[in-house]
């Protein structure tokens, strides 16, 4: 069992040029699921490179418990990969890439036979294990892939965007496989994704990176509730929250001529943002009874059949608004509320403002 | 089955004539020029080697005469010195050693640069350098190789003056008994260039995650060659041997440039080349040896053509 530590962790190409991971610092727990999430070219990736060994920082230090590892080869740090490819050998079958790692390490024969039956029935997919990868469908590549990389029993088990080469309703089904496995096994995991929704149903804790750092530690319902910065507001939620640049005078934000609202929180930041969820927002015709609400245009209004997404352009902002059923049209004048609670408000610098 | 059924399911019925028309039509022109340039001299010289030339006329027929004449002739193989395995063996026998001894070198060479190079930086650099070699023109190669020998100017005694090795400095073109090996030395140089830049592609071709989760599964170096990278570069493997062979089957410009059209003193490094053009084209004129000659090329150098055209 094994905990990872990154402490100040920075990682350069070319001589400099290029900032893939500045100063990360982050701990995942012995057992936890941990997901970095972030867009492309995000650093996330390079980041999980680091722990697996496939690259070295060029500052900082990784452990993992009390060893420090960034030096020592992958193969000594007893980690577990499964690449976006599945990157399984083409020239073996099923079961030699499966026993692949064991080999390798010199684990007897019938040893091997045995873990390998074990794995792949716990996978299902002991009648594959004769074909080609090549033979076989995505979904059966990725057990395959995930069978070889829990076969010797890593103490991390590293996963590199498994998913994304998925069907949609496969992708479902391994979500769950995933998180079954995991607790199953109680590995140290390390995840990488763009999917927010991956990401916040899978993950213990999700990693949220931006430009090669990390600007949120949290667990998903905290990373949802309370985003630490405008930039992790915008980036989950579907649709992301809203954000609206304004002016804070004595307490009044000043969104543009036609709206003010009263600042939910005490800042001394002149330009601020106020944000809101769709989801908090409701849509009305008539001037609702209270101090925060925005007037607006509808733009468009989108019938998504779960819920209706109306979007309104208030000054020079479209909001997204996600309401159980509406009557607004496109063109009509309507108002927005939203309860005060569920109002966050970001200072100049982007922070949120507690 | 009835005889019926046999005919009309077989032949004649099925047959969609507009296609097979154009069919035809659309392979004259490739069939025609094949024909002329490759099955045509291939027919006519098997046809040529039973019978007896004057110059270019042929006289009248003799059976296997002539392939007697040309494997007894001590050019072609020299069955006494072949037996004491002292050179000149004949041209034959030289091709051979020539071939067994350059093929697996160029290939391992080719592929251990091609290794080499793959995360080097400065590869396309270095890889150019080693591919020229290859682009050069191979009777080039034999002048090069004429001076890179010599016993005063040439390159390589003087490394051995300086290295301290004075007593092995000699004219390396002129010893009878290892001249062959040391124009092979320029004959790989110039092949390495190639089943590198093969071999270059095909690695290129590797996922480089299959390699990273070879690391992670804990393959050192060696195995990762072993298990990842060699079976997967071995289609590729088939493609250089053959061609290597080929190359080494038909090898002439090189032993030309650098010991005349006897093949160096005595013919110690003539090949079968070499004696096709002296049967053909030096006095006296003895067509239908070269003929023989050049089907024993031929007949070495047709299965391995058949390989290539069969994979997949």
């Amino acid at each position: 069992m094994t905990n990872i530590s990154m402490r100040s962790v920075s990682k350069f190409f070319d001589g400099g040029d290029i900032i893939a991971n500045y100063e990360l610092d982050l701990e995942v727990e012995d057992g936890e699921f941990l997901v970095f999430l972030g867009p492309s070219g995000c650093g996330k990736t390079t980041a999980l490179r680091m722990i697996a060994g496939l690259e070295t920082p060029s500052d900082g230090e990784i452990y993992f418990d009390d060893d420090r590892v960034d030096d020592m080869p992958p193969a000594d740090r007893n980690v577990a990969m499964v690449f976006q490819n599945y990157a399984l050998y083409p020239h073996m079958s099923v079961r030699e890439n499966i026993e692949y790692p064991l080999k390798v390490r010199g684990v007897p024969p019938e040893e091997r036979d045995e873990r390998v039956a074990e794995i792949a029935e716990l996978l299902h997919i002991e009648d594959q294990l004769d074909s080609d990868p090549a033979s076989i469908s995505g979904g059966q590549r990725q057990r395959t892939s995930l069978a070889r990389a829990i076969i010797r029993e890593p103490s991390v088990f590293l996963l590199d965007e498994p998913l994304s080469n998925l069907d949609a309703k496969l992708r479902l089904e391994m979500r769950s496989e995933l998180k079954r496995l995991q607790n199953e096994l109680d590995i140290t995991t390390v995840y990488v994704t763009h999917n927010q929704e991956e990401a916040m149903s899978m993950g213990d804790r999700i990693a949220v990176m931006n430009e090669g750092t990390i600007r949120q530690v949290a667990e998903p319902e905290e990373l949802y509730r309370r985003p630490k910065t405008a930039w992790v507001a915008q980036f989950i939620g579907s649709p992301p929250m809203n954000l609206l640049e304004g002016t804070n005078r004595d307490g009044t934000i000043r969104v543009d001529d036609e709206n003010s609202v009263p600042a939910a929180r005490e800042t001394t930041s002149a330009d601020v943002s106020v944000g809101f969820r769709p989801e908090d927002a409701a849509v009305t015709t008539t001037e609702p009874d209270t101090d925060w609400r925005l007037r607006g245009t509808v733009k468009t209004v989108e019938p998504l059949g779960e819920y209706v997404l109306v979007n309104v352009d208030v000054g020079d902002t479209t909001v997204n608004a996600k309401v159980d059923r509406t009557d607004v049209e496109s063109g009509q004048q309507v108002f927005l509320s939203v309860d005060p609670d569920d109002v966050y408000l970001y200072d100049g610098d982007g922070e949120l403002v507690a | 089955m009835s005889s019926t059924d046999l005919f009309e399911g077989g032949f004649g019925a099925d047959v969609d004539w507009e296609k097979t028309k154009a069919i035809l039509i659309f392979m004259a022109p490739g069939l025609t020029l094949f024909g002329i340039f490759s099955v045509g001299p291939m027919v006519y010289s098997a046809w040529g080697s039973f019978y007896v030339w004057d110059a270019f006329t042929v006289q009248q027929f003799v059976g296997l005469d002539q392939w007697v004449a040309t494997f007894t002739d001590d050019a072609i193989i020299n069955w006494s010195n072949l037996a004491s395995f002292t050179y000149p063996m004949g041209a034959l026998p030289q091709n051979l050693i020539w071939m067994v001894i350059h093929v697996p070198l160029s290939t391992v060479l080719g592929l251990g640069l091609a290794l080499l190079f793959a995360d080097l930086r400065g590869r396309r650099i270095l890889r150019s350098m080693v591919f020229l070699g290859f682009t050069t023109p191979t009777v080039v190669i034999g002048l090069v190789l004429l001076f890179v020998y010599d016993p005063q100017a040439g390159v390589f005694n003087e490394i051995l003056r300086t290295i301290g090795l004075e007593g092995q400095v000699r004219n390396w073109l002129q010893e009878p008994q290892i001249a062959i090996y040391a124009l092979i030395a320029g004959g790989v140089w110039v092949q390495t260039g190639f089943s590198m830049l093969v071999y270059s592609s095909a690695l290129a071709g590797i996922d480089p995650s299959l390699l990273e989760s070879a690391r992670i599964d804990g393959a050192g170096p060696f195995r990762r060659f072993k298990d990842v990278i060699w079976p997967l570069v071995k289609p590729v493997t088939a493609v250089v041997v053959i061609m290597s062979t080929i190359w080494v089957i038909r090898i002439f410009a090189i032993v030309y440039a650098a010991g005349g059209p006897s093949g160096g003193p005595n013919g110690v490094f003539s090949v079968l080349g070499l004696e096709v053009y002296q049967a053909a084209f030096s006095i006296p004129i003895e067509y239908g040896k070269a003929m023989v000659i050049a089907l024993v090329e031929l007949i070495i150098t047709l299965p391995m053509a058949w390989y290539i055209a069969r994979m997949d």
